[in-house]
């Protein structure tokens, strides 16, 4: 279980989508950056728009060992 | 062979070993047997370790194996419907049973630290254990190409649960 990529770069105002292609539950959580999908069940998507330039790391609250990170240019 | 260890680890291992030793491996309906009983097991560990623990980190584990294991055998359900294959008990299947229920009877036995430290243990051991016969003997085994797909595809969420296991193991050791 991973994010692909698990380093992703962007600019600033970019929409980001992640797409669950997994058949259990997964989420994009990032508490310091008040980032929050919430349960994303199989085949459900998400999105967010990257605002400000810097790295937000973040992980699966389910899975908490999945790791990986935004980079905001 | 030796199976009478009192250690989960040994006795799962001894479990699988017998599949693994078996001359030819397990036909698809016995593999789709193991899946479901092998899930099954941990859903039930989880549910009993959900009403028993009182450590949050614990709980949240117990659930997650729950969903996920439940997800795993949605799947399975599905596939074997759409394959036309009637799950099979076997040796394998029938010791994993009875290896569950001696650690839900130790289980039973414990309370508070204890008891997370034994269910996460275990835990530990289970997922290594599975993640061993999907290797060495379920993947090989498998001859239907979208029950050997189906294992491939599980395989990851086993490995993710054992790290999850394994740091939570390293977490309660600390306290």
């Amino acid at each position: 279980m991973k994010f692909v990529p698990e380093r992703l770069e962007v600019a600033a105002a970019d929409r980001i989508t992640w797409t669950n292609r997994d058949f259990v539950p997964h989420s994009v959580t990032a508490k310091a950056a008040a980032i929050e999908s919430g349960d994303l069940a199989e085949g459900k998507s998400w999105t967010y728009v990257a605002s400000k330039p810097g790295e937000i790391a973040y992980i699966c609250r389910l899975h908490p060992v999945m790791h990986a990170t935004i980079v905001v240019k | 062979m030796k199976c009478m260890s009192a250690l989960s680890t040994l006795a799962l291992a001894c479990v699988f070993a017998i599949a693994h030793a078996q001359q030819q491996g397990p036909s698809d309906p016995q593999i789709a047997g193991i899946v479901v009983t092998a899930n099954q097991i941990d859903i039930d560990a989880g549910k009993f370790a959900k009403s028993r623990s009182q450590n949050k980190e614990v709980k949240d584990f117990a659930q997650l194996m729950i969903t996920d294991h439940t997800a795993v055998n949605r799947q399975a359900g599905a596939l074997a419907k759409k394959l036309g294959v009637t799950p099979e008990d076997s040796g394998t299947s029938k010791s994993l049973k009875q290896e569950a229920a001696d650690n839900i009877a130790n289980l039973k036995k414990l309370k508070g630290a204890q008891f997370d430290k034994a269910y996460v243990d275990h835990e530990v051991a289970y997922h290594q254990a599975v993640l061993d016969a999907i290797d060495k003997v379920l993947i090989p085994s498998a001859e239907n190409a979208e029950l050997k797909g189906l294992i491939v595809k599980v395989r990851p969420a086993i490995a993710t649960h054992l790290e999850h296991a394994k740091h939570l193991q390293a977490s309660l050791g600390k306290k």
